[in-house]
């Protein structure tokens, strides 16, 4: 039986290299229209799975239907996909035209047609004076749109990057970026984006699946995934986080809030999902905190400053708790809070953005 | 490049190329002026085109100079087209690639003399092909093989001993093509001719060139090959250079030299036309 209409759906699709598991029972789908980033960190399976929608790498088992047609059998070259390669992968012998016009000359299109868009994507992605050049004449940022205009040439139901933007320098990274998210909404294919960047994920996506070691380990949108991390992986893997284990004192379920004790000393969780079990661990981001300037505060702890980063509007502290300098974490002040290091300070964690992670202690 | 960065790589490159450029302006030097009357072991030094003259008017030279041009054209074709699809298949590693590798590569340890020998032999009239085919049935009596009025059995050995360097130039550029481009190619609709046609081809024309060129010239001069196993009736260019040198006790060198600059002209205008016929095969085929 087809699954769902989307335009892209993997069902416990796993795959194995000899003894190693690629992916493991991954599913998930995506609507017309739709950027999904499968982010996690290197050899978590992401550009496995992306060749395996490629048709690449065949599923041992699972299946993979793309606009409701199951690719069991399905060859590469048949399938409504069009991968932007991490190298690019320009036909070096091919002028930038040539490289562009490559997959609508294998779909037989009339030269004129070729030529008409040939001219119309190579002026979406500024390459219309490099037309004639071959690709060892480009810049980096110049070949990564080639491989992009490629792609986008033969109008794919699907389309796919294997983290296209991890040579280019972070300034060029950031206008690529703006670039591909503008012409996938204008265009409306769907994508599918591999990327270990978890800044690049949160800006881009409309969904983010975080993987590790070829299993799914959080699927949402950027914010449901930063502000409510399942487990400790995603909570330090997406952003910074300080993870700390609690033991809850009393529950207050009818107003969701908590009262824990933790290494800090004892606090207050508002959590609208009651956490599950007793003993767990919680999170929460340094640029949260907000330095005490007043008393009576709910979680007000003090803390020693450790080190110091100047970031510009931001300052990034080290601090450890006065009672115990083992444990360190990391707060966010205004650039311009006047904290040094060895210095103490008090700083609020305000109750409801310490959220609970589905993963109880043992 | 600065111009003091360019003039260091040209001096650096002067204890290699000087003895090149030395040598072969000497050699060239040496066969042209022959030709032309200088350096006459057997007479006055003066000007003359007489040599070519008589040279040029033998149908019996031409007919050696088309059996050497059709000898290396064909030997070059085959080889490159032999090596071209094991090279691909081996493109990838997989178990027992090394060992088929080792063994494309085996003749190249063999001397070209030796393997002439061991060839006439294995055709000879009581050799082991004719007793073979006698044994199976397939021919009544033994077949005359050896020295075949075709070169067919020059061709043979030729190819056997230059398919490995064949396979050498051009298993490397193979191996060169990147898997993402080939990928790339198949992602956007190529099939496994078209990504032949389109990539692959294009990708490692310079050393199909290569292998041309270079098995086209070793051909065009072949001596021993010839002399063992060519046909009785006709020489190879080498074969007849040398025959006439010592035939003709007047004027032998200067007629041997004719046919030796016309060997060059062989070699480097075949190569490059063998070459820019590949180039231009390729190119079609891409389209």
């Amino acid at each position: 039986m087809a699954l769902m209409a989307n335009a892209l759906a993997v069902e416990r699709a796993s795959l194995r290299y000899g003894k190693f598991q690629a992916l493991k029972d991954v599913t998930f789908s995506a609507s017309q229209g739709q950027l999904i980033t499968l982010l996690g960190p290197s050899g978590c399976g992401k550009t496995t799975l992306l060749k395996a929608i490629a048709g690449f790498m065949p599923l041992d088992s699972g299946r993979i239907d793309i606009f409701g047609r199951d690719m069991q059998g399905v060859p590469p070259e048949k399938r409504d996909t069009a991968m932007c390669f991490q190298s690019y992968a320009l036909f070096p012998h091919l002028s930038v035209a040539d490289n562009i016009g490559f997959g609508l000359r294998q779909r037989r299109l009339s030269a004129a047609e070729i030529a008409t868009r040939v001219s119309s994507v190579a002026e979406q992605v500024g390459l219309s004076l490099q037309l004639q050049k071959l690709p060892g004449q480009l810049s980096g940022g110049q070949q990564q749109r080639v491989a992009l205009a490629r792609a986008m040439a033969v109008r794919p139901g699907v389309m796919l990057f294997d983290e296209p933007l991890s040579n280019l320098d972070a300034k060029l990274r950031d206008h690529v970026r703006m670039e591909i998210r503008a012409l996938q909404r204008e265009h409306g294919f769907t994508a599918v984006y591999v990327t270990h960047d978890q800044s690049e994920a949160l800006a881009m996506s409309d969904l983010v699946i975080v993987m590790r070691a070829g299993v799914i380990e959080q699927m949402g949108r950027p914010e449901e995934i930063y502000r409510h991390p399942v487990n400790r992986f995603v909570a330090d893997f997406i952003g910074t986080a300080n993870i700390m284990p609690v033991r809850i004192l009393s529950r207050d379920q009818a107003r969701g809030e908590y009262h824990v004790t933790c290494p800090l000393g004892q606090a207050v969780i508002r959590s609208a999902t009651p956490p599950v079990g007793d003993h767990l661990y919680a999170c929460w981001r340094p640029e949260d905190t907000v330095v005490a300037t007043d008393s009576g505060n709910d979680n007000r702890f003090t803390f020693k400053v450790s080190a110091r980063t100047f970031l510009g509007s931001l300052c990034d502290l080290s601090v450890s708790p006065t009672e115990d300098a083992s444990v360190c974490y990391r707060i966010q002040t205004h650039g311009s809070t006047p904290v040094s290091e060895g210095q103490t300070v008090d700083v609020v964690i305000p109750p409801d953005t310490i959220r609970f992670l589905d993963e109880a202690i043992a | 490049m600065t111009i003091n960065n360019a003039l260091k790589a040209y001096l650096l490159l002067i204890p290699g190329l000087l003895p090149i450029v030395a040598f072969m302006s000497l050699v060239v030097g040496m066969a042209v002026s022959q030709s032309i009357g200088f350096f006459n072991f057997a007479g006055d030094d003066h000007f003359s085109l007489l040599f070519w003259q008589q040279m040029l008017t033998q149908d019996q030279f031409w007919r050696v100079f088309f059996y050497s041009a059709r000898i290396a054209v064909v030997s070059a074709v085959l080889s490159v087209m032999l090596a071209y699809p094991v090279a691909l298949w081996l493109r990838r590693p997989f178990p027992g690639s090394d060992l088929i590798s080792a063994m494309i590569k085996a003749p190249i340890l063999v001397h070209g003399l030796v393997a002439a020998f061991l060839f006439v032999n294995f055709i000879s009239f009581q050799g082991f092909l004719n007793v073979a085919l006698v044994h199976l049935g397939l021919i009544a009596r033994p077949i005359r093989m050896q020295n075949d009025p075709y070169g067919i059995g020059v061709v043979v050995l030729q190819v056997w001993k230059n398919m490995p360097f064949a396979f050498l130039i051009i298993v490397g550029s193979v191996r060169a093509i990147g898997d993402d481009i080939l990928d790339a190619a198949r992602d956007l609709g190529a099939g496994r001719l078209a990504r032949l046609r389109r990539v692959i081809l294009p990708l490692t024309l310079r050393s199909l060139q290569a292998s041309l060129i270079l098995i086209f010239i070793g051909t065009a001069g072949d001596y021993s090959f010839q002399a063992v196993a060519g046909p009785i009736n006709i020489n190879s260019m080498s074969q007849f250079m040398l025959r006439i040198q010592m035939d003709n006790a007047a004027h032998g060198w200067n007629e041997a030299a004719v046919v030796a600059v016309m060997l060059m002209v062989l070699s480097l205008f075949g190569s490059l036309a063998v070459a820019g016929l590949m180039q231009f095969a390729v190119r079609r085929a891409g389209r």
